[in-house]
């Protein structure tokens, strides 16, 4: 039986909650199955963050720390987590499904010709692997068997609480060959800052592709926005048609928000906007699909066509505040 | 210039989706397909550098018969050759088949630049492309929003979290796995749709790419065992009735949470 390797990422000069969050998983799945727990970090003046990982069930951590891996390149990372798998002895690899581990992850994957699973939420290890994970924007969920010598699989962020407790563990140094890097890591980009901050609205409401036009946000959204004294929001699909611009986007890509009150009209509810609004204190969700996934966070669904129920919700708002 | 982009026809984004007998898909069946959203970005900006200057566009997608619709489709918005990787051999394969399927394509073709869809609406794997960018040795990035293209490099703009991006130089040849909202897609003209009919749509099997007995189910490290609805848990409470009562207990919980 081979070591678990996880491989950790660093954001704002700390290790990432989805990383704590792989220590869980590989513990777990070491526990059923055997094999040791170890990890891998890669960056620059990364010794401190290394230990804090080895005393937070990361085992044994592989510090792959060079200046030339002071930010992320897919060709330089390639090349550490190869070396991390060779000298963990890792015959299962654990990377957070961010936009670092789903851009290198894959790589990986073909690179050791292993079993491949992405973006998952569960791993099963009773008798071989067993990886759970969503379809169709979250529509379906698959249990997927992988049957492999060496398995790569990237687990969602936030599916499981981060480790718990403290562990031993010790730091190793890990050098890794970098020359054969070819893309180069330019700049980092903060988004604009703009007029719209969601997260300082008290009342969002959101319109999804089922509101079908962009007149229709200020025809039926804004409305009701504004009886609400609230916020207009979006899913990402409305930002990518250009039917409104991004600061309007609630999503992991755009604004994650904790508003008290959030309305998604129309909005089907893939995980990637889930993950910018389950946090608000009170859900209510209009879809004319039952099945929708937005309804297993909302407190209160309605399922039936918004735009009879969005004006008549409106004009009812309008009534009571008189 | 040569482009190679992947195309995947999925379901129709409003299909229904019924779970098949063995469950470990959907049912097929009467249900109307379309080309992956993701991939549709990939193919515009395909043809914005296209239309910019000197470029040849080719269309890959791998499948049954009713794909060649989907590579008609992007022929007619303007792409200048299909290649249609139709062999049962194929069907079962796993991400790691499908990209050494892919893989010995784009080697065959030498392209430019190779771009795909950050992911596919049915699956969600984004597992492919980089898969193929690691079989082929080149460079690769995914979450593409900005993609300028000069001559020997190209700078791309990838999504992260919160709006941020980073800003990655990559030599060619590369390949580049897009997010939706990259472009503004283009719809097929009637011309187009035209000349599309004239245009090569070459088929391959698994034995004329080289790759039998690599892909397939009989290859596959990984399987579906079993899809199914997700466990409804408490979920939410579902207000029924008519639109008044329906606004009306609605109207009633947010003065609950004193909010009105």
């Amino acid at each position: 039986m081979g070591n678990i390797l996880i491989v950790a990422e660093i954001q704002k000069g700390k290790l990432r909650e989805a990383t704590l969050e792989l220590a869980s998983f590989a513990n777990k799945v070491a526990g059923a199955r055997g094999g040791e727990v170890k990890s891998l970090v890669i960056g620059s003046g990364i010794g401190d963050l290394a230990s804090e990982l080895a005393g937070k069930g990361g085992g044994e951590v592989f510090a792959a720390d060079d200046a030339a891996l002071a930010n992320y390149n897919v060709d330089a990372w390639t090349q550490a987590i190869r070396a991390g798998v060779e000298a963990a002895g890792a015959d299962l690899v654990l990377i957070s499904n961010t936009p670092t581990g789903w851009d290198v992850a894959p790589r990986i994957g073909a690179a050791l010709d292993a079993g491949f699973v992405s973006d998952c939420f569960n791993i099963e290890a009773d008798g071989g692997l067993t990886l759970l994970r969503r379809i169709f924007n979250g529509k379906l969920d698959a249990r997927i068997k992988v049957n492999a010598d060496v398995v790569v699989a990237t687990m969602q962020p936030g599916a499981t609480a981060a480790y718990e407790g403290t562990s031993d563990g010790k730091v190793t140094d890990l050098s890794v060959d970098l020359s054969g890097v070819r893309s180069k890591f330019v700049e980092e980009k903060q988004a604009e800052a703009t007029d719209v901050d969601l997260t300082k609205a008290d009342i969002i409401v959101s319109g999804g592709r089922g509101l079908g036009a962009p007149e229709k946000f200020k025809e039926v959204i804004q409305p009701l926005a504004e009886a609400l004294g609230g916020a207009m929001g979006a899913s990402r699909p409305v930002v990518d048609a250009g039917w409104l611009d991004h600061p309007y986007q609630v999503g992991s890509s755009g604004q994650v928000v904790t508003p008290k009150l959030y309305i998604a009209c129309g909005i089907s509810g893939a995980i990637q906007h889930l993950v910018g609004m389950k946090g608000s204190n009170f859900i209510v969700a209009i879809n004319k699909d039952a099945d929708a996934p937005i309804f297993e966070v909302a407190d209160v669904g309605i399922v039936a066509d918004l735009f009879e129920v969005v004006p008549a919700l409106t004009d009812a708002i309008k009534a009571a505040k008189g | 210039m040569k482009i190679v982009v992947f195309l995947k026809q999925v379901p129709h984004s409003d299909a229904r989706l019924d779970v098949n007998g063995d469950e470990t898909w959907i049912k097929e069946d009467g249900i109307k397909f379309e080309i992956n959203s993701y991939d549709t970005y990939a193919l515009e900006e395909a043809l914005r550098i296209k239309d910019a200057g000197e470029a040849e566009v080719i269309v890959v997608s791998i499948g049954p018969a009713r794909v060649t619709q989907a590579l008609r489709t992007a022929l007619g918005m303007g792409a200048d050759r299909a290649v249609h990787i139709k062999d049962s051999e194929v069907d079962g394969s796993d991400s790691l088949g499908i990209a050494k399927t892919l893989a010995a394509v784009v080697k065959a073709e030498s392209p430019d630049l190779v771009f795909a869809g950050l992911m596919s609406d049915d699956g969600n794997f984004s597992t492919v492309p980089p898969m193929v960018a690691e079989l082929c040795d080149m460079p690769s990035a995914t979450s593409c929003l900005k993609i300028e293209a000069s001559n020997g490099s190209v700078t791309v703009e990838r999504e992260l979290e919160g709006g941020a991006r980073e800003v990655v130089e990559l030599p060619k040849p590369c390949l580049l796995a897009v997010q939706t909202g990259l472009n503004q897609v283009r719809y097929a003209s009637l011309k187009g749709i035209m000349a599309a009919k004239k245009k090569p749509m070459d088929e391959k099997t698994a034995a004329d790419l080289g790759v039998s007995g690599q892909v397939g189910a009989g290859a596959a490290k990984m399987t579906i065992e079993k899809i199914y609805l997700p466990p409804k848990g408490e979920g939410a409470e579902i207000l029924s009735g008519s639109t008044d009562e329906i606004v009306s207990a609605l109207v009633g919980k947010i003065k609950e949470q004193g909010l009105l």
